[in-house]
């Protein structure tokens, strides 16, 4: 193996070794609190990216399934007493059903469909979080017990968690790019009628795809809620969990695999500092107002995202596509 | 439920319908001619809603008579949001206009928190607790000039689209675009017409809402859902389809708000919308057309 292709093969680690030893380090609560949040926005948007990147079915409901999460952990953990550290992942399994439920609805006809569905499925999972009062205890919402550590150390297993989780999120989404599944849900994107006309079963595709996306965000919502030791329509709710993740995702380069990871670590320190800077009667709000222009900018002047673009001004090819370097020139060289 | 609740239920019904027709038949209309979803619809809707009611706390100015300021307001934000963002991107995917409405609603969202906080508020006028007796039936009196507001904006629309050059353009535009070009339509122009149309109805529809519920910067998210159950029941792009969806849900929420307990008003809607999707993707009013999901 040359040095070159040792890089390529084992860089990934070296970050990953640094996160994993930070907490030896840092102790301050501010800095691993951040960490801990960045990693849950990376898995979720690497999660969002495999539906909105790889096939090009934007979701706009990815806090429909954190909410449900939440609330499946904190279920769990109330009505039988179950940790939320064991039942995660099979939270997340559900989730992946019930997505596929949704898809299987709303992926049979074009994006228009998935999109109000989406949409529609976070204010439903809301509407019944609300209501269900004798389940949900309604907008008063549910105290968990608290974890029985000490309090200087109370942060690290959700550290790791997180961490554990956009470690897994990043070799599915990888394993997905390398696979045949990967490159159907890519033509998929590219041109639907022609990938259905090759022989991809696109309906299936789709609803696979957007279940196993959903996963992330699902446990995330188990984790956080169990952090919070709290959860209630509000917080599990929070039109931030959406947003967050397509911004990033867009930012650092959809479809791709890195892209969603420098998305996440770039926005989200910034978004804490900046509502750090803020006053604080409207810093959530002018959040809101700063996420939303950022989205606006990128989707106008550089959709194809920081990644992308960098890697076709390298290629010296054009739009997101550039990476595909058997493509054929789009126009003939002056 | 006896005969004078069912048609109370009915009246009111038919008067929320018209609402709902003038509040989705606009996004129908920006859905059928640029084939896009326009996430920030109910995000606008309620923008009227505030600035109604900072004109009323201002200046006194009755909601109803806002709504002559906020038509030319509305066309003119539409033809710059149309102008600026859309028209940049209507070569591209579905993907990224869609993205792009989801920022401006999250921007005017965003805004109405920071200037007018996020706590509820509902526009009180002098006659706003007062009802006027129909036939035994006593309807409120902001329920019945909502109502009616609507159905004259929505006449206005319609005898726009289906009565004047304009309207042709803009129908042969929805149904073909190429085709219209071919003919001599200025389909650029045409198309931001109907979107800055779409818009104005929205926000002549916020005042009228503001007077009948509460609002606050985030309930434009509920709004966006049952409206865009509406237009898929009624057909996405089908103006007709839309406005007679809208009277079916309008009524469909009264009378089962007899019965159901309110809270759970807005689940009708998701069932019909996921219902609609499953039997009919096309919907059950509108005209079926290739390729209109």
């Amino acid at each position: 193996m040359t040095g070159a292709a040792a890089l390529q093969r084992w860089w990934p680690w070296v970050p990953l070794l640094v996160l994993v030893l930070l907490p030896v380090g840092i102790r301050e609560t501010f800095y691993l609190d951040l960490l801990m949040t960045t990693f849950m926005y990376a898995a979720i948007t690497l999660g969002w990216d495999i539906m909105g990147g790889y096939a090009g079915y934007v979701s706009l409901g990815t806090v429909g399934f954190y909410g449900l999460g939440s609330y499946a952990g904190a279920l769990l953990l109330l009505r039988f007493n179950i940790p939320v550290f064991v039942s995660a992942p099979f939270i997340g399994v559900l989730c992946s059903l019930v997505g596929a439920g949704l898809g299987w609805i709303a992926l049979r006809t074009r994006a228009a469909a998935f999109v109000i569905v989406t949409l529609t499925f976070t204010s439903i999972v809301q509407l019944l979080a609300l209501n269900l009062k004798g389940l949900t205890n309604g907008s008063s919402g549910l105290y968990m017990p608290l974890l029985t550590l000490p309090n200087n150390l109370i942060l690290l297993p959700f550290y790791y968690y997180m961490l554990a989780l956009l470690v897994f999120a990043y070799f599915v989404s990888r394993a997905i790019r390398g696979s045949k599944f990967g490159l159907g849900l890519i033509a998929i994107r590219e041109e639907e009628e022609k990938a259905e006309g090759l022989g991809v079963d696109t309906s299936l595709y789709k609803i696979l795809a957007f279940a196993i996306s959903v996963f992330f965000a699902c446990v995330a919502g188990a984790l956080r809620a169990q952090y919070l030791n709290y959860v209630d329509p509000d917080i599990a709710f929070d039109l931030f969990i959406t947003l967050s993740p397509i911004v990033m995702a867009l930012v650092g380069g959809r479809g791709t695999l890195i892209g969603p990871l420098l998305g996440a670590f770039l926005v989200q320190p910034l978004s804490q500092y900046l509502v750090f800077l803020l006053p604080s009667s409207v810093a959530g709000q002018l959040h809101l107002v700063a996420l939303g222009v950022v989205l606006l900018l990128v989707v106008l002047f550089m959709p194809d995202g920081i990644v992308n673009a960098y890697r076709s001004a390298r290629a010296g090819g054009s739009g997101w596509r550039g990476r595909r370097q058997t493509a054929p020139p789009a126009e003939a060289a002056p | 439920m006896n005969g004078q609740l069912l048609a109370q239920s009915l009246v009111l019904g038919i008067l929320t319908g018209g609402l709902y027709g003038l509040t989705s038949v606009g996004l129908s209309l920006i859905f059928g001619i640029m084939r896009i979803i326009n996430i920030a619809h109910a995000a606008l809707i309620v923008l009227g809603s505030y600035l109604a009611l900072a004109l009323f706390r201002s200046f006194g100015l009755d909601p109803l008579l806002s709504i002559l300021l906020l038509i030319p307001f509305f066309l003119l934000l539409g033809g710059a949001i149309q102008w600026g963002i859309l028209d940049k991107l209507s070569s591209k995917d579905l993907t990224l206009t869609v993205l792009a409405t989801f920022g401006v609603a999250i921007i005017v969202e965003g805004l109405q928190g920071a200037i007018w906080s996020s706590t509820y508020v509902s526009i009180r006028t002098p006659y706003s607790l007062s009802s006027v007796q129909v036939a035994g039936l006593y309807i409120p009196v902001v329920r019945v000039m909502a109502g009616l507001a609507s159905f004259v904006l929505l006449a206005a629309v319609f005898v726009l689209l289906y009565r004047t050059n304009l309207g042709r353009a803009i129908r042969a535009t929805t149904q073909n675009r190429t085709a219209a070009q071919l003919v001599g339509v200025h389909a650029g122009f045409v198309t931001t017409v109907a979107f800055a149309a779409g818009l104005a109805m929205a926000g002549a529809a916020g005042p009228l809402l503001g007077m009948l519920y509460s609002f606050y910067p985030a309930t434009h998210w509920l709004l966006i859902g049952k409206l865009l159950a509406i237009v898929v029941l009624g057909g996405l792009g089908s103006l007709t389809g839309t406005f007679a969806a809208a009277l079916v849900l309008g009524v469909a929420e009264q009378v089962a708000g007899v019965t159901l307990p309110l809270e759970w008003g807005p689940m009708l809607f998701y069932v019909l919308l996921f219902g609609t999707l499953i039997v009919r993707p096309q919907g059950f009013f509108g005209a079926v057309r290739r390729g209109s999901l």
